[in-house]
């Protein structure tokens, strides 16, 4: 009786664990492949030293046509860490829209559905040992760069201690948008419009050039209502400007995006996957 | 009376060639226009932030309000003209690496053009539409200036292309380069797209010669403020010069070429 009792709750952890260790494994895997190409992943913070470097001279600029010192409390070696810290988020994100495009219209779906994991999951895990590694490296190469350019960062111990919790929240809400968008492709020609319009929107409106307090109406004012800022501006603020009630009402930001976003990729990946039909052969 | 046959028989090549490819993209015809629909917006949206930024912080040394419309219209027509002519370009280094020159170099046409033309990137359409419709709507311009933005946007293409056939031909030499090809062309575009006003010494030489950019919207915009004809025979020397590199590079580096043996087909 009480193996019958048990053996349910005991198997129940046991496909925990094991899905743990199956997704965990999926994440090292990617961590491996990804450090295999690491010339493509140094090639690719060419273009993050130059964003550094043009931003530093059009700020340097700007304040000395203005004629200031800081604005709206950043000054320009606050700029520059905040743009170096956007900019290591917003280049690590790999071509996730791409990769589900190309699987859902290749037909490779269905061989990854066959298999036994989630394909959601298999795709998360995948995509986070991916950004994880693109993230170290524009980490690096920014830090250097921007240490370089204006000296030491801003940083609080309390902004460099939640940093990794905030950035991890945005880079899962990064999934959530850019997977569904991917999956659209059940539906649609073409989803590298729909890619190119909610990157860019994130890009303008997530304050990836300037924090939102800096830039102009009516940009601001649309920035601050939409949930972009979650993304890009939100921890990058938090690393360079530490305030708690920001970073509380971020967190709040975040998970809401968070749970909407997941909640929609859910939707849409339950309808897509009854399209599906797999003829054995 | 020889090189203007051979500049017609190129141009109807190219021509050709532009329309072949249009009509393949619009074999997904809703997927075309959306394409093209999604990149006028996206330019229009960045031209919209860097408009209102420069309207708040005006930069010095004769910077005027609405030369961010005319860097963006230029560089967004040039950009649009090279990958929507010449959109194989980008593809050089792949080419070269797998072994795809193999279906050009058997043909009767000059491999680099035919390389080139093979190709047409449909959201480059959009950038177009962007620039044109940005150029006229901001700027009002007369006939005169308009025939030289048209000008000075197809020399920006050239300048373009070529870059890119350089930055991919050194697969040949280095092996694969896609990702810097990548890399480097992201920033030729982004150095032509801000104010040349921000850079000095250094940085403002390399602008004129290893990264282009202040052949493709500096000179440009210099000469819709004021013409001179100096500047336009430097800016088409420039171009001429670097059309001839880009074609050198590539034979020289053809030479080393290794077939792949790849069977393929060329529509």
């Amino acid at each position: 009786m009480n193996t019958i009792i048990a053996q349910p709750e005991k198997s129940f952890k046991q496909n925990m664990g094991y899905a743990l260790r199956k997704y965990t494994t999926v994440f090292h895997v990617s961590i491996a492949n990804n450090l295999a190409y690491m010339g493509e992943v140094v090639f690719r913070t060419i273009f993050l030293v130059v964003f550094v470097y043009v931003f530093l001279q059009l700020w340097t600029a700007t304040f000395a046509a203005k004629g200031i010192h800081s604005l709206s409390g950043f000054r320009i070696s606050d700029m520059v860490w905040y743009l170096a810290t956007t900019e290591t988020i917003a280049l690590s994100l790999p071509q996730l829209t791409r990769l589900i495009d190309q699987e859902v219209r290749s037909g490779q779906l269905a061989y990854l559905l066959g298999r036994p994991c989630s394909y959601v999951f298999y795709h998360y895990a995948q995509y986070l040992g991916g950004r994880l590694v693109r993230l170290v490296i524009n980490a690096a190469v920014a830090f250097i760069v921007a240490m370089l350019f204006v000296g030491p960062p801003p940083f609080s111990w309390m902004g460099l201690l939640v940093w990794p919790l905030v950035v991890f929240l945005a880079i899962s809400i990064d999934f959530a948008v850019y997977f569904s968008i991917g999956l659209l492709a059940f539906w649609t020609e073409e989803t590298t419009p729909f890619f190119l319009i909610v990157n860019r929107l994130a890009l303008v409106l997530g304050g990836v050039l300037a924090p939102l307090e800096v830039l102009p109406q009516p940009i601001r004012g649309l920035a601050q209502v939409l949930p972009f800022s979650a993304v890009l501006y939100g921890p990058a603020r938090t690393l360079v400007h530490f305030e708690l009630d920001h970073f509380i009402g971020l967190l709040v930001q975040q998970f809401i995006t968070l749970a909407i976003g997941s909640l929609v990729l859910f939707v849409l990946y339950r309808i897509a996957t009854r399209r599906v039909n797999i003829n054995g052969g | 009376m020889l090189i203007i046959n051979t500049f017609v028989r190129t141009l109807r090549f190219i021509g050709a060639y532009t329309v072949a490819n249009v009509q393949a993209a619009m074999e997904y015809r809703i997927s075309f226009w959306v394409q093209i629909f999604t990149m006028a917006a996206n330019d229009s949206l960045w031209l919209f932030f860097w408009w209102t930024y420069f309207h708040q912080f005006p930069l010095v040394h004769g910077w005027q309000n609405n030369d961010i419309v005319v860097i963006w219209a230029v560089t967004a027509c040039a950009f649009g003209i090279a990958m929507g002519f010449f959109g194989n370009s980008p593809k050089l280094a792949a080419l070269i690496m797998n072994g795809g020159l193999d279906a050009y170099l058997g043909m009767p046409r000059y491999v680099l053009l035919h390389v080139c033309v093979s190709a047409s990137d449909p959201t480059a359409w959009g950038d177009i539409i962007f620039a044109v419709g940005a150029f006229l709507l901001f700027l009002h311009p007369d006939l005169l200036h308009f025939a030289l933005y048209v000008l000075m946007a197809l020399s920006g293409a050239l300048i373009f292309t070529s870059f890119v056939v350089i930055i991919c031909s050194l697969a040949f030499f280095l092996g694969n380069t896609e990702g810097l090809a990548q890399q480097l062309l992201g920033t030729l575009i982004t150095f032509s797209t801000y104010p040349m006003n921000i850079f000095s010494g250094t940085v403002r030489l390399l602008l004129f010669t290893v990264i282009p950019a202040g052949f493709i919207s500096f000179v440009p915009l210099q000469l819709l403020h004021q013409f001179s004809w100096l500047l336009l025979a430097a800016l088409f020397g420039f171009t001429t010069l670097i059309v001839f590199v880009a074609m050198g590079v590539f034979h020289l580096g053809l030479r080393r070429y290794e077939s792949g043996n790849l069977l393929g087909m060329q529509g």
